[in-house]
């Protein structure tokens, strides 16, 4: 009986422990998602409630009808978009050849793709800024493309990497004798294989873009070149016309495309966080 | 082409000889380049990477060997920046602010991951489901991630200043308190990270063997002998390289401060890579800010190949 009463208890304890690491994870979005519901006036009431009465959906009206919300939304989904085309277009074949080859120099190579992942985007201010700003490219939205896709390349290429070291060998032999080039075995035979990881990879990579804040910027001051992103620090810097429950439904527009992307590809999402990560 | 010796009439034999030499060298180089085709396929990842990331790595190198004035190169002064900078009292502050961000924010996303991973591995259903609902902090950006955080702190209207009053406790100026900043901004912090340690350790929970449980309780053990003899021991390789990987995002990372606090108030919360976001825009004075990129990325590096060392894999 004791024992029985016991097992009530701990089971009990770690259903509260559950609620409090999940809610503890939600929380602050919850707030964030009750301000945005609420009026201006009661966005900054004396007694905060999480339940938002009135609730309007007024907030998000005026993201959407804000005269420059278009062409953050724009450039957001332009260089995320771009960004990941590009990685992918680099970082397939290289992915392919990694795969499927081996020949001199190969290890020079792979090291190499692997010293640039260690080289931080910080480090990279500075001088790219110099280089962008002497050579007249700061504000060119093919150069913020390329920068974001130089990013995301090198884990563009282990992934496909191993996706591709998943599809047997056999499979592009047979495709060889058919007479088919190297060529052709990457884009009609494998590449279909490995679509799903494709679609892993690009929205991972997609995610990392879009969530870029320092890149655009500092490489992009113009306003017209700003992602949505850029646009939400910069009305946390007017700290005086700041209107809460509007800058809360702006970050949460902002969010929802990540939010969907994320739980589309959350297994993929999860076994690229943890791939590797574990030694037993 | 490869016909040419046939060709040759054969009364002029050192010619032919020569001629063949020269044949059998080229077909080598013919072969050899053969081999080296494959590079084709990488040809434009490596552009992209050399331009975009290697040649600006070689740059700052350079940079911080010039004298400066503004964003202009004004000629080579040896190590004068590195003396400079080293010397100065403001990069070692910054340093340690760099450090003491790094370490109150792993400790605690370690500890938060640990107990979010147990616990809900513990669950016997619905811990799958949980876990992605906890992981949503981590997708958010820097930036959406700091502006919630700046209006919970906010210490006229918001949620957290207000629970404080109500217990009694003066709120201050939060992130506007010198003395509070940066350990609110290694709360931020951890609140987006943790959910990234949890995926990793319930990975590693997942992989020890249940013999090993079941060893344990046959001796009788508790929950917390579990944890102490099999759960914690096999979690120490991954806590290291978690850590590592955590280290160097928390070493890099601007965005929150900029959003959060700005580096203030009065530098309590500029860390190298702040300094280096705050240097870049700035741009009085750039040689000295190359030398705290390059620190930064020497530490990256060094963090990455200890990674690589532990593992035995490469960073994500």
């Amino acid at each position: 009986m004791r024992a029985a009463n016991r097992k009530l208890r701990d089971q009990a304890t770690l259903l509260m422990l559950a609620a409090l690491v999940v809610g503890s994870a939600l929380g602050p979005m919850l707030w964030a998602i009750s301000t945005s519901l609420k009026n201006e006036v009661n966005a900054v009431s004396a007694i905060p409630s999480l339940i938002p009465s009135p609730a309007t959906l007024s907030n998000y009206l005026s993201v959407f009808s804000h005269k420059t919300f278009l062409i953050e939304l724009w450039n957001s989904i332009l260089y995320a978009a771009g960004a990941v085309v590009i990685a992918l277009a680099v970082g397939i074949p290289a992915g392919y050849a990694a795969s499927r080859y081996a020949f001199p120099g190969k290890r020079v190579v792979m090291l190499l793709i692997l010293a640039t992942s260690m080289v931080p985007g910080v480090a990279l201010l500075v001088p790219t800024f110099y280089l962008l700003d002497h050579l007249g490219l700061l504000n060119n939205r093919l150069v913020l493309v390329v920068i974001l896709a130089s990013r995301i390349a090198p884990q563009t290429v282990w992934f496909m990497q191993n996706f591709i070291d998943a599809v047997p060998l056999e499979i592009d032999e047979a495709a060889h004798m058919d007479g088919a080039s190297r060529r052709q075995i990457l884009t009609r035979v494998v590449l279909p294989l490995i679509r799903p990881g494709i679609a892993a990879v690009g929205v991972i990579g997609a995610i990392t873009t879009w969530n870029d804040y320092i890149t655009i910027a500092v490489f992009a001051p113009d306003t017209a070149k700003r992602t949505l992103q850029v646009a939400l620090v910069n009305q946390v810097f007017d700290a005086v016309g700041i209107s809460w429950s509007f800058t809360m439904a702006f970050a949460l527009i902002a969010s929802l495309p990540v939010i969907l992307m994320f739980l589309l590809v959350q297994k993929w999402f999860i076994a690229g966080l943890t791939a590797g990560a574990v030694k037993g | 082409m490869d016909g040419d010796e046939s060709k040759a009439p054969p009364s002029v034999g050192t010619v032919t000889a020569a001629k063949a030499i020269a044949t059998t060298q080229r077909s080598r180089a013919r072969r050899r380049l053969r081999e080296l085709r494959p590079l084709l396929w990488f040809v434009p990842v490596l552009v992209l990477l050399l331009t975009v990331t290697l040649y600006p790595t070689v740059f700052v190198v350079w940079m911080s060997f010039q004298k400066t004035r503004y964003y202009d190169l004004a000629g080579f002064v040896g190590f004068a920046n590195y003396v400079d900078t080293l010397s100065s009292r403001a990069f070692w502050e910054t340093t340690y602010t760099s450090l003491a961000y790094m370490a109150g924010s792993l400790v605690l996303s370690l500890g938060l991951g640990v107990l979010a991973a147990l616990v809900l591995n513990s669950l016997k259903r619905g811990g799958a489901v949980l876990r992605v609902l906890t992981l949503f902090p981590w997708t958010l950006s820097m930036a959406v991630v700091g502006t919630m955080w700046l209006w919970l702190f906010n210490p006229s209207y918001g949620p957290i200043s207000y629970y404080l009053r109500k217990v009694g406790v003066a709120p201050g100026l939060m992130l506007g308190d010198p003395e509070l900043a940066l350990w609110l901004t290694v709360l931020v912090t951890s609140w987006w990270s943790f959910p990234y340690a949890m995926v990793i350790i319930t990975a590693a929970i997942q992989s020890i063997p249940t013999e090993l449980y079941e060893a344990v309780s046959i001796d009788g053990g508790s929950w917390r002998a579990k944890f102490r003899y099999v759960t914690f021991p096999h979690l120490v390789p991954t806590l290291g390289s978690t850590a590592l990987t955590l280290g160097i995002l928390y070493l890099t990372l601007i965005t929150l401060l900029i959003v959060l606090t700005g580096g203030g108030p009065i530098g309590a919360t500029t860390t190298l890579s702040f300094e280096v976001f705050r240097g870049t825009v700035q741009a009085v004075n750039i040689g000295p800010i190359a030398v705290y990129s390059i620190a930064i990325l020497l530490a990256n590096v060094g963090l990455g190949v200890l990674y690589m060392r532990l593992t035995g894999r490469v960073t994500g």
